[in-house]
């Protein structure tokens, strides 16, 4: 099987999907001519031209709208945003055009648009540049939200995403755009709602997405040590939940800790704690713990960065502590 | 029988190389005087022409690896013709294949220190600015709201009391403030004592790990080795077997640069020359050497050999290092040919263009760091010659002539000897014509 980066994944879900539907196209701040700031839409131009691949001006209310509209007169817009932190701009566009216009047409309109780029911290980016933006678009109805890890999952969901009549919102990284993984030749499908078992195990379920898999990976990794196996659970989907994933997998293990990038205040992390304590409150035997940002706007300085990302060592004291381990 | 190509020897001192590029893939045709890779030697990336006609039956070396001569890198012959008997013919697996890829990367720098965590668990009461300096003891967010008297206990330990029958008060909680959990519970319905209770994880600083004024932890950072290049390995060879066989001794002396930096403005005015100083210095050194030809001399282990030409090296500093590209016949050469061909080697130099021969072969180096401001300095002889000129920045200097204080421009120049095949005396000399040279420089274009 070949071994894909995450852009080329995503890059062949685009094209795939351009090539198979003449309705689809993409737009955003130098997906043209520089093909793409992390170069996922590199070469797009070239074969299908600036009428299916358009680069805008700096201004993501305007063509965030220009999609909506473009979704709604039948087309299947891809709108890249260079970091979900410019989709602030366009919060509006998304909140009240994409997600409401389904429901205030009485569905005489579909909304088939996919918003798509980096989210979450990077390195060194500082606050207004390494923000998550996952609780942001999961707090209300009316969008899907999705959120990859690997190549394999990033084609898979990115073409489901674009074959979807509503919008979706679709989490990349910037610091994992590189990260290698198989990719079958043949084309597959994804679908939207589906979590995935990262490595399975029976003493702690620990749930996790985007950035915060490779990081639940090596925590359960040095878990191991202490004779501890976690079952990693990587949602890929955050809105709609896969609440039988997890549930199936606390009822087995009797504890959970969610591991991801994103702030402890509310929000996704906050949603699926309530969900388990909720759904499988008399199979609990440990609080369920919550590695994630420290509730602090994000440094620059690296030594104060690193204190606020979940790292490993942070997840694996959480899951010992969950796990009654004593260390 | 298919035919295995080996990694050629593209210059004398060459020993091992790199192949940065393959220009061929495997089932491709390829020509004798076809361009097939791009290697890197010691030296310079060169281009690697086939000495066969064929078809590349199979690529062995991976870009990338460094490799000794003669290891075999691909194999051409007919299609369908056996590589491996071809290769056990040759007595060689060859390169070995490519690595797999790497597995995925984690995601953003995973701290390859565990970082300290302040403790607090992500509850609202982590709402602080920031992160508190001093770790709080781990609290557990069940922990806060136990009623005296109620027994602590975890969900599921209630509920399986409840199957079990069992009276939870009967049990003693193993967990975080007692509370009671899973295996208490199994314990007691097997009849055994309780286990004893686990506390939660203490988080701490890492043993080794500095705290700023504030308690926060300074970032360690990992060292990192570096993958050589085939030039910094060249480099790390020769000059090691220079500082250690070589017997350095080193003369200092100042010149009077006043009429050569006037000569340069009139040159660059009068005629356009794009003349530097240190095109002033080559020719005043390739004139001295002729002067004192026990200078341009080596030790070749025996004896002394004096050199019939005089080939001068001029260092060049490029990115991955340094080079050291060779103006031949430097005496014979007038001031404009030497400074076109010390040019036109230093830019050529810089993007790895030169021939091996264009490096190799000088009796006398000169390194000039002036335009690095640097006022002194003393080079490393280079093995195979018996001296090394280093040149410092001119500088405006306070200096007394004819008991006047005034000012003048001043450079400092610095002969490294090999003493085995000179004295003091014989270096100072030297050093004397190529300073008379520079402060008389009309005399040399003369």
């Amino acid at each position: 099987m070949p071994l894909l980066q995450i852009r080329e994944a995503l890059r062949a879900a685009i094209d795939e999907e351009m090539g198979r539907d003449d309705r689809v196209f993409v737009m955003g701040e130098e997906v043209g001519y520089y093909d793409g700031a992390y170069k996922v839409t590199e070469g797009l131009l070239k074969k299908y031209g600036e009428k299916r691949v358009v680069d805008t001006p700096i201004a993501e209310a305007g063509f965030a709208g220009v999609g909506v509209g473009a979704a709604m007169a039948g087309l299947r817009p891809i709108i890249e945003f260079m970091t979900f932190n410019f989709s602030a701009v366009a919060f509006d566009q998304i909140l009240n055009n994409a997600a409401k216009l389904r429901h205030l047409s009485n569905g005489q309109f579909t909304l088939p648009i996919v918003f798509r780029g980096p989210n979450a911290a990077a390195h060194m980016l500082s606050s207004t540049h390494s923000q998550a933006f996952e609780s942001f678009y999961c707090g209300f109805p009316g969008v899907k939200v999705i959120s990859v890890a690997t190549p394999y999952d990033a084609k898979g969901l990115l073409k489901s995403a674009i074959r979807d009549d509503n919008p979706v919102i679709f989490f990349e990284s910037e610091v994992m755009y590189s990260v290698k993984g198989e990719v079958p030749d043949e084309e597959y499908l994804i679908p939207i709602g589906k979590a995935d078992i990262k490595r399975p195990g029976d003493d702690v379920t620990v749930i996790t997405w985007g950035q915060g898999v490779a990081v639940a990976l090596a925590a359960a990794q040095l878990c191991e040590a202490d004779g501890l196996q976690c079952e990693v659970i990587d949602l890929r989907t955050l809105r709609p939940l896969d609440d039988e994933a997890v549930l199936t997998s606390v009822r087995k293990t009797n504890r959970a800790v969610l591991v991801y990038h994103g702030w402890p205040y509310g929000g996704t992390g906050a949603e699926i704690s309530d969900r388990i304590q909720r759904l499988a409150f008399d199979h609990l035997d440990a609080p369920v713990e919550r590695v994630c940002y420290e509730d602090v706007n994000m440094p620059y300085a690296e030594n104060l960065e690193n204190l606020v990302i979940p790292s490993p060592e942070r997840a694996a004291e959480a899951i010992k502590r969950i796990a009654y381990v004593r260390v | 029988m298919a035919k295995i190509v080996e990694l050629p020897r593209l210059s004398d001192t060459m020993e091992e190389g790199v192949i940065a590029k393959w220009h061929v893939a495997e089932g491709d045709k390829v020509k004798r005087g076809q361009l097939i890779a791009e290697i890197e030697t010691d030296k310079a990336t060169m281009e690697f022409e086939s000495f066969d006609a064929g078809v590349v039956l199979r690529l062995l070396a991976p870009e990338g690896e460094t490799m000794a001569i003669g290891t075999p890198i691909a194999v051409l012959g007919k299609p369908g013709e056996d590589v491996e008997a071809a290769l056990a013919a040759h007595g060689s697996g060859g390169a070995t294949a490519a690595p797999a890829e790497a597995a995925p990367e984690p995601a953003a720098k995973a701290a390859p220190e565990p970082a300290p965590e302040p403790a607090a668990a992500p509850t609202e009461a982590a709402a602080a600015p920031a992160p508190s300096a001093t770790p709080a003891p781990p609290a557990s967010p069940a922990e806060g709201d136990r009623a005296p008297g109620r027994i602590a206990a975890s969900p599921l330990a209630r509920r399986l009391a409840r199957e079990h029958g069992i009276e939870l008060s009967s049990i003693t909680g193993s967990g975080p403030h007692g509370r009671v959990i899973k295996t208490d519970v199994e314990a007691a319905a097997a009849g055994r004592a309780a286990a004893p209770g686990a506390a939660p994880a203490a988080a701490s600083v890492p043993a080794g790990v500095e705290l700023d004024a504030s308690g926060r932890p300074l970032l360690v950072r990992p060292d990192e080795p570096v993958k050589l290049s085939q030039m910094r390995k060249a480099i790390a060879r020769r000059m090691s077997q220079a500082n250690a066989e070589i017997p350095h001794f080193y003369l200092t002396t100042v010149v009077d640069m006043d009429r050569a930096v006037a000569l340069r403005d009139q040159l660059k005015s009068a005629i356009e020359a794009k003349v530097s100083f240190n095109d002033l210095v080559l020719m005043a050194a390739s004139r001295a050497l002729r002067v004192h030809p026990e200078v341009n001399a080596y030790w070749d282990g025996q004896t002394v050999v004096r050199r019939g030409n005089v080939h001068l090296g001029v260092a060049v500093a490029v990115d991955e290092g340094l080079i050291v590209p060779v103006v031949r016949h430097a005496d014979q050469k007038g001031l404009r040919e030497l400074a076109e061909q010390a040019r036109d080697l230093g830019l050529r130099g810089r993007d790895k263009k030169l021939a091996p021969q264009e490096m190799s072969g000088s009796t006398f180096t000169v390194s000039n760091l002036g335009m690095f401001g640097i006022d002194e300095f003393s080079a490393v002889i280079n093995p195979g010659e018996g001296a090394i000129l280093a040149v410092g920045a001119i500088a405006d200097t306070v200096v007394v002539v004819d008991g006047q204080v005034g000012v003048g421009k001043r450079m400092k120049m610095t002969l490294a000897c090999d003493h085995r095949v000179m004295d003091g005396a014989t270096g100072a000399k030297f050093l004397a014509t190529m300073r008379g040279l520079l402060e008389q420089p009309l005399a040399m274009l003369a």
